[in-house]
């Protein structure tokens, strides 16, 4: 996407803290083109918001109450593909940074950094780049994502869990509101994550880690 | 002392109490039954002995009388033919004779001891001055009693107790008696005593024996009754000290949540205010301050000390992203600090556990890795997070130098210490194995899956419609 000099990047702050919004709604007041459209407090909210305003940009806190930002991501993301979401967040390890990535945030930043870093983050993003503090992108290069180290995202444990209570991808995608290829592309990423082939080994790995009754 | 103890031993008193009253009463009863019993026996037996000599005598006598009867008072032939009579008469073996002496204590008849005849006995006494023919000549003339005095006894050759009998032949001034030993009368007595005796002592025995075991049987149900009751109590203040230990993580993981997602967001939002104020001035031409510059760099290092202090208190990365997560970077920080390798192996499903288990689970793996580094010497450390058959299986192996379990157990030698750990995995009614050598040590924690099983379901199901 490009942007047009006049037109200035939307951005949808979801934040629980009425302070840190109004901390970084005044610094970011100081650039011309962004603009904050509106803020939230929780994921929940984020995904309606998301839905209404279409923001070229989130910027998404993690420690939220009732869903965490990323899973609010993921969420979102699955629900409105190429949506792009910025983790602005105060934990700094990289498992908070590689499960980000995996929900489908574009970017992580630390909160304790400068506006200036924050409006650079925001303006990469928008431009479909990525972008990720120096302190967090240590981390990804201390402990890169390999394959077999993948987890799970709360999303793919959730639909793991209808199918292995017996749903089929239709009935999944109805429940969770999304369609049906999303619900089969999860599933393709279940499998690959768990290695598993078969629809029986799936259902033993939610038996054996507690995700069904047996 | 507690109530428990003195209980028992009011208990052990009152037995105690019980058997001496029982003894004494006992012990008296016999006693007293068998002086009565001896006296009784020992008069019954004398009488018998009495009738005895009363029949011998009356039988010696009527054996005489048709020579004494018709005879004159001085006819010497028929006083000579009677004494042989008596000399001759013996019963009872050796020890039944009967003697005869005159008037004046003048001996005519002994066929024991015959060197007594023709001498005079008239003052002749017992040890208590009595004069014994005297005695036995009154008694005679008197028509005829008993008298007791040591005797030669025959068969013993020795002094013994004698009953004697006399009566008087009226005609010749004549005292005739004879006489039995009383030591077979005396014997048979002390043997029933004795007998008596034994079945006392017997008795004695019987009561102590019971009471030495009823006190036993006392001492061993306070026992039982004290070993259940501390089995109880143990059971009661182990699962008082999970409540605890579960009260602190829930107060920790609120610290710290407060820590971090309060004051910490108030302190980043003082910051941007503060950059903000710069942006401020900057915009205005004029130079930043460098009491602003300090004010930032000040914030900065609050917010790490307080995020250090959060971290410290309880992992926010376990509350959200889960165990496998919290573990993870727990081994980078570790392998930060120390150097040493760690290998995880943990499930690519997450969120699975409740907090209080995360937190139990987490807080091993923390001591493991304390103890590592502080004392294994290891150079690599594995740790495997599993879940299979039902259970969830967390270890911790290290290649180090071990440990000695028994002294670890104890004094643990820092932080909360397996024991500890221990009590607070089978309070999720898992099971904690720990074992140490010279080549490493490892720690194995198992939950079954009921203590978490539906955990995710419950918790991240509603959010995601």
């Amino acid at each position: 996407m490009t942007i047009d000099a006049n037109q200035k990047i939307t951005v949808l702050l979801v934040d629980d803290h009425p302070m840190v919004q109004d901390g970084l709604t005044a610094c970011l007041s100081y650039y011309d083109d962004i603009e904050i459209v509106d803020v939230c407090t929780n994921g929940k909210d984020a995904l309606d918001k998301a839905l209404s305003l279409r923001p070229d940009v989130i910027l998404m806190d993690v420690s939220m109450p009732t869903m965490n930002g990323i899973d609010a991501t993921e969420i979102i993301t699955d629900k409105i593909p190429g949506t792009k979401i910025l983790i602005f967040s105060m934990h700094e390890s990289s498992e908070f940074v590689t499960s980000s990535i995996q929900a489908g945030a574009a970017g992580y930043i630390s909160k304790d950094t400068t506006s200036e870093e924050v409006y650079f983050a925001i303006k990469a993003i928008a431009e479909g780049k990525t972008h990720f503090s120096s302190s967090v992108a240590r981390a990804l290069i201390d402990n890169p994502i390999r394959p077999e180290n993948e987890k799970l995202t709360t999303r793919e444990q959730v639909i793991l869990t209808w199918i292995a209570k017996g749903l089929s991808s239709k009935e999944v995608a109805r429940k969770l509101n999304i369609s049906y290829r999303t619900v089969e592309a999860h599933r393709r990423n279940i499998r690959t994550k768990l290695n598993i082939e078969s629809f029986a080994e799936l259902v033993r790995y939610a038996v054996n880690h507690g995700l069904v009754d047996s | 002392m507690n109530f428990r103890m003195r209980l028992m031993l009011i208990a052990v008193l009152q037995v105690v109490l019980t058997s001496l009253i029982t003894y004494y009463f006992v012990t008296k009863e016999y006693r007293d039954l068998s002086s009565e019993s001896l006296i009784t026996l020992e008069k019954f037996l004398i009488d018998q002995k009495k009738q005895e000599l009363k029949n011998y005598t009356s039988l010696a006598k009527s054996s005489v009388d048709h020579l004494y009867l018709d005879s004159l008072p001085e006819n010497t032939v028929v006083k000579n033919l009677v004494a042989r009579v008596f000399d001759g008469l013996l019963y009872n073996g050796e020890d039944g004779y009967f003697f005869v002496y005159d008037g004046k204590g003048t001996n005519i008849v002994h066929p024991k001891e015959p060197f007594r005849i023709g001498n005079n006995y008239w003052d002749l006494e017992n040890e208590s001055g009595e004069k014994i023919i005297q005695i036995l000549l009154s008694n005679a003339k008197n028509g005829g009693d008993y008298f007791r005095y040591p005797w030669l006894k025959p068969s013993l050759k020795e002094p013994s107790d004698k009953l004697g009998y006399s009566i008087y032949l009226e005609k010749w001034d004549w005292m005739i008696g004879t006489g039995v030993y009383l030591d077979d009368v005396y014997t048979q007595l002390s043997q029933l005593q004795s007998e008596m005796d034994r079945h006392t002592s017997k008795t004695k025995q019987i009561i102590l024996i019971v009471a030495i075991s009823s006190i036993f049987m006392i001492f061993l149900f306070g026992l039982i009754v004290n070993l259940n009751q501390k089995k109880k109590t143990d059971l009661k203040i182990n699962e008082l000290g999970q409540r605890i230990i579960t009260l602190q993580e829930d107060e920790r993981r609120h610290f710290s949540r407060e820590l971090h997602d309060g004051i910490v967001q108030i302190l980043i939002s003082i910051k941007y205010s503060l950059e903000a104020t710069a942006r401020y001035i900057e915009k205005a031409n004029m130079d930043k301050p460098e009491q602003l510059t300090k004010a930032e760099n000040n914030l900065s290092t609050a917010i790490q000390e307080i995020r250090r202090i959060s971290h410290h208190l309880h992992p926010r990365i376990l509350d959200e992203l889960g165990l496998s997560a919290a573990l993870e970077a727990l081994a980078n920080e570790f392998t930060e600090r120390s150097a040493v390798i760690v290998k995880i192996v943990k499930p690519a499903a997450r969120k699975l556990l409740p907090d209080n288990i995360n937190t139990s689970l987490y807080r091993v793996v923390q001591e493991a890795l304390t103890n590592i580094e502080k004392h294994a010497k290891a150079t690599q450390v594995a740790i495997t997070f599993e879940f299979q058959n039902n259970w969830l299986t967390l270890s911790i192996s290290d290649n180090g130098c071990g440990f000695d379990q028994e002294k670890q157990e104890a004094k643990p030698l820092h932080g909360i210490g397996l024991r500890n750990l221990a009590e607070r995995i089978e309070y999720h009614s898992g099971r904690f194995t720990v074992v140490s050598n010279p080549s490493g040590t490892s720690i194995e924690v198992m939950i079954p899956k009921s203590s978490f099983v539906n955990h995710f379901n419950q918790t991240s199901f509603e959010a995601q419609k």
